[in-house]
């Protein structure tokens, strides 16, 4: 899924490790995610929402889903 | 943040540290049952097999952080279906090939069917107890 949460972690000056720790997952996880190549769990997807202080929709965006 | 999440402080290199801890103990334990079977010992090897297997297990449950996270558990997902998958489309092509008299198969391969019907019927029941409590 579609996601800003590299940029936005640059924004915060926070390595992927950073971020996997703040969230409680690998930083490989992390990694996944801003490739797009796996979509987190609705709680992670809150967690990651909630450490970025903004919604899940601001931060994900799934228009290119196939559905 | 809950039981699948670690706190905040956690790095990754202490969840790789004790993740080679856990598959170390395995490792050792299955290391330990095939030198104890080539030894004729088997109680011994399978004694030191379990041993491995609890040793894993306690790792993970009194390891200060959580070994695994969901994508960990996606992927597991993943390679199990697949793994069943092979094992399921590709284990009776064996018995195909014998009636076809292409080839001779040993009686372990017998042996390995029945286990992998074994291994089906227990994986049919836990689905089926996670069904009910889910």
């Amino acid at each position: 899924m579609r996601n800003d949460i590299s940029e936005r972690r640059a924004e915060t000056g926070e390595s992927q490790a950073d971020l996997a720790a703040a969230v409680g997952v690998t930083r490989q996880t992390i990694n996944a995610i801003e490739r797009e190549r796996y979509d987190p769990s609705l709680e992670l997807a809150f967690d990651l929402a909630a450490h970025f202080g903004c919604r899940i929709e601001d931060l994900f965006d799934p228009a290119d889903e196939d559905r | 943040m809950n039981e699948h999440t670690a706190p905040a402080t956690t790095r990754p290199s202490t969840r790789k540290r004790y993740k080679r801890i856990a598959y170390g103990l395995l490792g050792a334990g299955i290391l330990a049952l095939w030198i104890a079977i080539a030894l004729d010992r088997f109680a011994i090897g399978v004694a030191l097999y379990w041993a491995g297997g609890i040793g894993m297990g306690l790792v993970q449950r009194f390891s200060p952080v959580d070994l695994y996270d969901e994508r960990d558990a996606a992927i597991e997902r993943k390679a199990g279906r697949n793994t069943m998958n092979v094992f399921v489309l590709g284990a009776p092509g064996g018995l195909v090939l014998q009636e076809s008299g292409l080839v001779t198969l040993p009686g372990e391969f017998h042996g390995a069917m029945w286990t992998l019907f074994a291994i089906y019927v227990v994986y049919g029941a836990s689905v089926l107890y996670h069904k009910y409590r889910t």
